[in-house]
Order: structure tokens, then sequence, then C-alpha cells
């Protein structure tokens, strides 16, 4: 195979393009977030710095930068420093396959749906050594966290991607999103992207699922002693996930640039529609952030392995009926409801029953106090000296 | 799972309203009335001089001891535009220190001082914590013209009040000279009565 050099420049250009395009939506993120939490909770969010605070990302990145950057003494120094790469490098590198429009991509891939799968599966490895490198006990705590919890999540974030891939007949971005120029995949499978946001939140570890670094509970987890520019490291490949999260939401489920307008619009148009709608689920995650309050671990293994991963495994049986007999497409969004409820109600009916059993135990515990009668007062001149206890003497 | 989507929707309607937060230091929220901030030494506008005469209780019952205090002789008492014999020449407080706890207030037997309003002196300066005569008259200024204020003890603070007491007590004993059947009081007598006047007009003004 031949690389000519104009191959070669043309390639570093757009890798220099896809490399700020996701550092900026990143950055944009982390402003995003800190205003639209802000107004979440009735205060403004940073606004000094830059009109509408918009510089304020800028000011914390060179705050970063600035920072120095230590590392503890007993840290395994090599691998230290590379496992914020390993993080970084996967979230990065699945941008390859993205399109933001049509033909606005580095590298369309026949197989991008795998590939994204098998390179965002590596940035467990860069979390886990960055715990182990570390030395500390709450760093290694958190990097098995991280561990335990992106295996588990995988499996049913793999298998919505699968059922898509399925539908659309085709693991190749732009296939999948040329299939929902009708209809978008949200209207036909709302339970898929119910659990990709759900199993993608975990992924990223944002807050509901924000185990392995929880703050109260291991102070950091893998990222504890990393300061300066290896932590902004970090930083940003986690906004940088959140983004792909929203991206691949918008890809996926919401119909990338095709629906609703079903012809495919002027590009930028298009890429502009892609990320409106990336920006959207993005924006559903903050605002899940600033709801919900941290998951306990044992909650979400239980999550993901109770409900998460049979609800998947019998949604994609589902759809491969539904392709297997060529259903029309709603059947399976009837399916696909009927065992989202199921779920809900079984949920909501074993909630109630602890209270209720509860509160049987405590009724059949219930000792009736009665109130003793008071004792008539003894002595016969107290009794004739107050008038109102005439009645009660003899 | 119900409640879960109740409570998404109580955040979101969050994005409606208008924020809770002041946007401190361009917009300072009002402090009340009552609100104890750096004491402030307190104006007789009167007589154009501070309530203070130095006579130093609030620097000895200060707990933390930030206070010090100077007096001299008061001009304007050898004139007889005040009835403050001694007066504060100069009153520093250590900012630092002070802990804002009022006890300087509470022991003044001339109304002099207050806790002013007045909580965000902080400045560059290594000597910004102190704070000189005229800061803290510029605060007890502030703080009479914030709140309506009044001493408690007028009657005996207030120099328009106690020389207008005394040149009464003056008059009357005039008078009752005068009364008396005796020759030489006479010029006295009619002195008396241009004096009494005067004392008023200051009364008047001062309410």
């Amino acid at each position: 195979m031949n690389v000519t050099l104009s191959d070669a420049i043309t390639l570093g250009v757009q890798l220099f393009a896809l490399f700020n395009v996701a550092a900026l939506g990143a950055v944009s993120l982390v402003w995003l977030e800190r205003r639209f939490l802000g107004r979440l909770q009735g205060r403004p969010g940073p606004n000094r710095v830059g009109p509408f605070g918009l510089l304020q990302p800028i000011a914390d990145a060179i705050k970063l930068m600035s920072k120095e950057d230590v590392a503890p003494g007993s840290s395994q120094r090599l691998l230290f420093y590379a496992s914020p790469i390993l993080v970084f490098v996967p979230a990065f590198v699945v941008w390859l396959t993205f399109p933001l429009a049509r033909d606005v991509v580095v590298r369309n891939m026949e197989m991008g749906l795998f590939f994204f799968v098998a390179i965002s599966v590596l940035s467990i490895v860069g979390l886990v050594l960055a715990g182990w490198s570390s030395n500390s006990k709450y760093a290694i705590l958190g990097g098995f966290r991280a561990a335990a919890q992106l295996v588990s999540y995988e499996i049913p974030i793999i298998t919505m991607i699968l059922i898509v891939g399925m539908l659309s007949d085709s693991l190749d971005f732009v296939k999948v999103v040329d299939a929902q120029a009708t209809v978008p995949f949200i209207a036909v499978v709302p339970l898929a992207f119910v659990i990709f946001l759900v199993a993608g939140l975990a992924e990223v570890g944002r807050t509901p699922f924000d185990i392995y670094f929880a703050e109260s509970e291991v102070v950091g987890g893998p990222f504890v002693e990393y300061s300066g520019a290896h932590w902004a490291i970090f930083f940003l490949a986690e906004y940088v996930n959140t983004f792909v999260v929203g991206i691949l939401g918008a890809l996926l489920f919401l119909g990338g640039w095709r629906w609703p307008f079903g012809a495919d619009l002027p590009q930028v148009a298009s890429v502009a529609l892609l990320m409106g709608k990336a920006y959207f689920i993005v924006l559903v995650i903050f605002w899940i952030r600033g709801t919900y309050p941290r998951m306990r671990i044992d909650q979400l293994m239980a999550m993901a392995w109770k409900w998460l991963i049979p609800l998947s495994f019998v949604l994609f049986l589902a759809a491969a009926f539904q392709l297997k007999f060529e259903w029309p497409w709603w059947v399976l969004t009837i399916l696909s409801l009927v065992i989202l409820v199921v779920p809900v109600i079984v949920q909501s009916r074993k909630q109630r029953n602890p209270a209720l059993a509860l509160a049987a135990r405590y009724a059949a515990n219930a000792v009736v106090v009665q109130a003793k009668p008071r004792p008539a007062p003894a002595s016969e001149d107290v009794a004739g000296a107050t008038p109102a206890a005439e009645g009660t003497s003899p | 799972m119900i409640s879960g989507l109740k409570g998404m929707l109580v955040t979101l309607r969050w994005l409606g309203k208008k924020n809770i937060t002041a946007n401190y230091p361009k917009e300072h929220l009002p402090v009340q009335e009552r609100f104890m901030g750096f004491p402030g030494l307190l104006w007789d506008e009167t007589a154009e001089e501070p309530f203070c005469t130095g006579c130093m209780v609030c620097v000895r019952e200060c707990p933390t001891q930030c206070m010090t205090a100077i007096m001299h002789d008061n001009p304007k008492a050898a004139e007889g535009t005040s009835h403050r014999r001694k007066i504060i020449e100069t009153f520093e407080i250590n900012l630092n220190r002070c802990i804002l706890c009022g006890i300087c207030v509470d022991v003044c037997n001339f109304d002099a001082i207050a806790m002013s309003h007045e909580h965000e002196l902080a400045s560059f300066a290594r000597t910004g914590a102190r704070a000189d005569l005229g800061l803290l008259l510029d605060l007890g200024r502030k703080f009479q013209e914030e709140v309506s204020w009044a001493p408690k003890g007028a009657d005996r603070n207030v120099a328009s009040v106690v020389l207008a007491k005394r040149a009464a007590a003056e008059a009357a004993k005039a008078a009752a000279a005068a009364a008396a059947p005796k020759v030489e009081e006479t010029p006295v007598a009619t002195e008396a009565p241009e004096e009494k006047p005067a004392a008023e007009k200051i009364e008047e003004g001062d309410s």
C-alpha cells in the first residue's frame, strides 16, 4: 500500500481538525455543564471570565497547565504518566469514524460501530493502571471500581449498538443514519435508547454513576494522585467521552443528520443538526446530573446485572423476531414499551412491599397504651378544699 | 421510577425561575437594621463634634483590646458651644482584632459608639486593618444616615439639649435671685431673658 506525501498531509490536517473539534466540544461542555447546572440550582454559574463566562474553561486550562505536576515518590513513574494518555487516546480515536455529516469524516469504516466498541473499551486499562501505579489505596479502589463498572455496563451498551446494527443491517455509521431517514430508531426501539443512555452515563462516569471517582468515598479514585496537566488530560477525556455519548446517541437513535428532514441538507446544516441533537443529549445528561444523587456501588452493579443486561437481551430477542418475521416497525416499538413497563411495575411493587410489610409489623407489635385513671385525692380536706374534686370524693 | 421522573421535573422547573443568588461584588444584599458590623463613632450634629469624650471605658472593656483612645480638652467647651469638657483626639480600632461583640456599645455612657453596618473593609494595605478616627466617624455618620438613630441618653449627651438645660437652670436661678428682694441682682435678671430664647432656638434646630 502506497502512502503518498499528500495523503499523509491530508490525514495530518484531518486529525488536527478532528482533535480540535473534539477538544473544543469537550471544553464547551465544561462551560455548558457549569452554566446549566447553575440554572438548575437557581444560580448563574461562571459569569466573570469573558462574556457569559465563556472563557472560564480556558482560564481553568491555563491554571491547570501552570500547576506543578506532582507524582508520589512511591508511584510507578512510567505507568503513572502513561495512564492518562491511555485513557485519553481511546476517547479521541473513536472520533475517527464518527461522521458529522455525509463525507465529513476522517475515515468512514464499514465496521464503524465495531471499531467504536473495540476502541472505547480500552480506556478501562488506563483507569486501572492509573489506580495501580499511584500506589494509593483510594486510587486502586477506584481503579477496581472502574473496571467492575465499565465492564458491567459495556454489555448492555454493546447489545444496544448491536440492535441498531441489526435494524439498519449495517455497522457503517453512514448507513445507520441513512436507515433512519423516515423513522429514527428512538421511535422504533425507545427502550434501547433508554438503556443506551443509562449505560452510556455509567460508561463515562457521569453523576448518578460516578462511583469510581466518587469524592466522598474514594476521594477522586484513580485520579487522586494526579495534578496539573495530567489530571487535565483525565478531565478532558471525561468530557470528550460525554460528548461521544451525545454524538453516538444522535447518530444511532436520533437519526443523525437525516431525520426529520429525510433528504440530505447542505453539509454545514447537517453538521449543525447533528451537533444540535448531540448537545440535546448532553443537556439531558447534565439534567440527570443535576437531579439524582450518586448510587451505591451495589445498587450500581444490581442495576447492570439484574435490570439492564436481562432487558437488553430480551430486547435483542424482540428485535431479532421482528426482523425474522418482518413485522412492521411499530410492533417493535410496542414490544419495547411493554418490556419497559414490566420492570417499572415490578420495581414499584418491590419498593412498595417493604414499606407495607414494615407498617404491618409495626401494627402487629403495637401495644395499646391505656391511660391509667388518675387516683382520686386521698385526704378529705384537700377534696373539700377544692370544689372541682368534690364530685370524686365519696 | 415514576418518582424519579418527578424529581427530574422539579429540577427542570428551576430553569424558568430567577437566580436566588446575588451577583456579589457587583450587587450587595441589604443588611438588616440590627446587623452588627464594625463599630463606628457617632457625630453630634448640634455641636459639630463627635459624642466621644475619650473616656476609655470601651478601651478597657474590649475583650480583644483592639481599641486605643486619647482625649484632649475640648476647645468648644471653652467657647461655650459644647458641654463636653474633654473630647476625643485620636481613636483607633484594629479591625483584625475586633470580634464585633458590641460590648463597647453597651458600656459607652456617652452614646458615642455604635455597631455600624460596614462589614467589607478588607484592603491590600498592610495597615489597612487600622481604622483611625476619620474612618470611624465616617462609619458612624453613614450609620446614622442609614438608620434613624437616636441617642439613648439625649438629655445627658446631646450638646444642644444639655446646653439648653443648663441655660434654663441658670435662668431659673437668676429668676429666683431676681424674685428675691436684693437690690444688687437686678442687672443679672435683665441678662437672663436674653439667654433663654437663644437656648430655645438651638433646641428647635435640634428637633
